[in-house]
């Protein structure tokens, strides 16, 4: 009898063994086979971090005035599928998923052959750079005199210019990753209770005047950058070392410093935060916001926008800064996958073609609606972004009051070059008339002035010793010590 | 013969679904528990884990919100389970009803109204974190608490008090000489149900504020910083743990149940 059940047991394992079999099989043939011309495309992306479409044309309408008027039913990946047939006579097939962190979306992608075309942010870029897991663009993908060419023609000359300089192991960024959305970290401020001035420093955090009214991310690398730049901030905030020659690239080596001595100080100014602030926060920091239980939160400019907007549904209005120390630069980019496209050369293009449609002025302007982020993308020849900003911010000069209004130049991002090397006829081709108030507010969440820019950081992915120590230095600061609460250090 | 035999390929999907999901992963955390990063055999990770001050702080941390989670969850529950219980009620699911239903809202649901609550009496809610923290765990497993003190409660023979009262016993001595020792099995799984959940659910902390790691989130950071030897360690520890409460549990109210009895 029991010889019996374990004969049984081996017929269902072997049963259940094949039927996997099988399913691989025809998942094979059903691809390869059957409807040969359809591409499978396998693209993984941030949760809410595309246009779903479905927008209620009497409230959502967006009508610029060169034109165009953008009020979509479907979404974006819908639209990809029909455009690529349009254009390039072939089927595509969408497999769209989401994931909710850059660890999560490595760990699925370590599994295998997962995903053709990923959205990571700009630390894990590199780190798939470093590991080869990715193919590079093809030459094609940056000619711009190709028309469908919407990134290549579209990119701002400004992010162009970060791509290009940063490398890893010799080779550009921008060879591997095309961008997505960008912008800065700082902090969200109920402007009623703290001042401009106070929030513009990283060492809010550590104020003792809004003990306990203030949160910051739950995330290693963000909490590093602002305990770095509190323990840096004399000196950069001097004025020697600002105006220094290479101010940009002893900055960048400061805030990406994983030596002991900073992780170690870091370390210190992390725990005396966790003593002072509200919360260590992944999500509720948004709502916290609105409903007055912190008075300030670091936040990511993309939420930031996101958080003034809900606020001021709720009557409340909140303000947006990027702490005059520094700033991080952050960017989501579109990365192709070695383990998925291979040497498919049909996916490649795909994929491809996937990330020029998104680029496209008009799909970048409904993913920035609808999300809330800034895309890369300033539209080149293209005059729909810059349109877009003065839909969204622009005041009427007759009808408000001249006090209320400022000049707000943009030009940086759309030329690439700093004020003092332009015209005042080109900075004024991007220079819109708005309110006062949106110098603090959703417009310098998403389009920071240049000064802002000049203090941005990008964070590096830090090598494996630096690593280790950066997620020790974490627990230390996350956990509780016996050993020191009994014996002292 | 037959219907033994049928009776026990019934239990095959379920030996199945224990292999594929229970034992095999167990399986996977037992080889990153005790390799190196270079798939070597070795105990570094285990020692390492006792040998850090975080760690064990952390195990330390975690043993005291679930040890004071229990004990007051302990001190609510039974004085209600043996008001409805032994009570003369004639409606006694329903009460029990009143004390269960909560279990039908999702926990993180009742965390976040909870959370509101608790902002209005207290104001700032981070002066307060492991208070807070106690507080949402108790809210959270209560009912696990209720259910099985209340069922060893009312199996208790009615007989066995009338007897111990004719035989001059008062009301305190009814209650800890005969009731107290006779709901023990009750009480030891109700420990067992609220210690160990209480441990590592560090979405409650999360959701209150309480930045302090507990093992549960130990674990997730381990894991989302590539280090999966670290995370099966403490992972393992917890098992070997769980594996310790519930060995000294069974032995307790086996030895417990029948020595009751015979006194």
């Amino acid at each position: 009898m029991r010889k019996n059940s374990k004969k049984l047991i081996t017929y269902i394992l072997c049963l259940v063994m094949l039927m996997g079999n099988m399913l691989t099989l025809t998942g094979c043939s059903s691809e390869g086979g059957s409807d040969e011309d359809v591409i499978v495309l396998r693209v993984s992306n941030w949760e809410e971090y595309i246009d779903e479409g479905d927008w209620d044309p009497e409230e959502e309408t967006i009508e610029l005035e060169n034109g165009t008027v953008i009020c979509p039913e479907t979404g974006i990946v819908e639209d990809f599928e029909a455009w690529f047939y349009e254009t390039y006579g072939r089927e595509v097939r969408v497999e769209y998923s989401t994931f909710g962190t850059n660890e999560e979306l490595y760990n699925q992608m370590s599994m295998g052959d997962t995903y053709d075309l990923v959205c990571p942010s700009e630390y894990m870029i590199m780190k798939l750079m470093t590991e080869d897991m990715l193919i590079p663009y093809s030459d094609e993908f940056y000619d711009t005199s190709i028309e469908t060419n919407y990134y290549a023609k579209g990119l701002s000359p400004y992010i162009r210019s970060v791509y290009d300089e940063l490398s890893i192991e010799g080779e550009p960024l921008s060879k591997y990753a095309a961008g997505y959305m960008w912008g800065t970290l700082g902090i969200v401020y109920n402007p009623e209770v703290i001042s401009a001035e106070e929030a513009a420093h990283w060492d809010l955090l550590l104020s003792k005047k809004y003990s306990k009214q203030v949160t910051i991310k739950d995330s290693v690398r963000d909490a590093y950058f602002a305990g770095n730049s509190i323990y840096n901030k004399d000196l950069l905030l001097s004025e020697e070392f600002v105006n220094s020659e290479d101010y940009y690239v002893q900055m960048e080596q400061l805030l990406n410093a994983t030596d002991k001595k900073t992780v170690d100080a870091t370390e210190d100014i992390l725990s005396d935060i966790k003593g002072n602030v509200y919360s260590f926060e992944t999500d509720s920091g948004k709502a916290d916001m609105v409903s007055g239980k912190v008075v300030a939160n670091q936040q990511w400019s993309g939420d930031a926008v996101y958080t003034l907007d809900q606020a001021e549904e709720e009557g409340v209005i909140l303000c947006y800064s990027a702490p005059e120390e520094a700033t991080n630069l952050w960017f989501d980019g579109w990365v192709m996958l070695k383990d998925g496209i291979g040497e498919d050369p049909d996916k490649q293009m795909a994929a491809e073609a996937f990330v020029n449609f998104v680029s496209m002025p008009e799909n970048a302007i409904r993913n920035m609606w609808y999300i809330g982020y800034t895309s890369v993308i300033a539209g080149g020849e293209d005059d729909s972004i810059f349109q877009y900003i003065e839909f969204l911010y622009s005041a009427d000069p007759e009808e408000e009051a001249p006090e209320d209004l400022v000049e707000y130049p943009v030009s940086h991002f759309f030329t690439g070059k700093h004020a003092s090397e332009l015209t005042d006829e080109e900075i004024a081709e991007y220079t819109l008339t708005t309110w006062e108030e949106q110098t603090r507010r959703q417009l310098f969440a998403q389009y920071p002035p240049e000064e802002v820019t000049d203090r941005s950081v990008v964070m590096a992915y830090f090598d494996k010793e630096g690593n280790e120590r950066i997620n020790q230095m974490w627990l230390n600061v996350r956990c509780f010590d016996v050993y020191e609460y009994l014996w002292g250090e | 013969m037959k219907s033994n035999n049928l009776r026990k390929q019934l239990a095959i999907p379920y030996a199945i679904f224990l292999l594929l999901f229970v034992v095999f992963p167990l399986l996977v955390v037992i080889y990153y528990g005790f390799t190196n990063g270079d798939g070597q055999p070795s105990f570094e990770n285990f020692i390492n884990f006792f040998k850090n001050g975080k760690t064990v702080g952390t195990l330390i941390y975690s043993f005291a919100i679930a040890i004071i989670t229990t004990i007051v969850c302990l001190l609510l529950a039974y004085p209600v389970a043996l008001i409805i219980a032994k009570g003369a009620y004639s409606k006694k699911a329903k009460f029990l009803m009143i004390f269960v239903l909560p279990m039908w809202i999702n926990f993180t649901l009742r965390i976040t109204a909870l959370k509101e609550v608790l902002t209005l009496i207290e104001g700032n809610l981070a002066y307060h974190q492991f208070l807070n923290t106690i507080i949402c765990m108790v809210y959270d497993f209560l009912p696990f608490m209720m259910m099985p003190l209340y069922n060893s409660l009312t199996k208790l023979d009615d007989g066995l008090i009338e007897a111990a009262r004719d035989l001059g016993a008062g009301k305190r001595q009814v209650l800890f000489k005969v009731i107290l020792p006779l709901s023990v099995p009750g009480i030891v799984s109700g420990v067992t149900m609220v210690f160990l959940p209480s441990m590592t659910n560090y979405v409650v902390l999360d959701m209150i504020y309480n930045s302090t790691y507990i093992m549960g989130s130990l674990i997730g950071s381990y894991f989302s910083a590539y280090d999966w030897h670290n995370g099966s360690v403490i992972s393992i520890v917890l098992l070997l743990i769980i594996l310790a409460i519930t060995y000294l549990s069974n032995k307790y109210t086996e030895d417990d149940g029948t020595s009751a009895r015979v006194r």
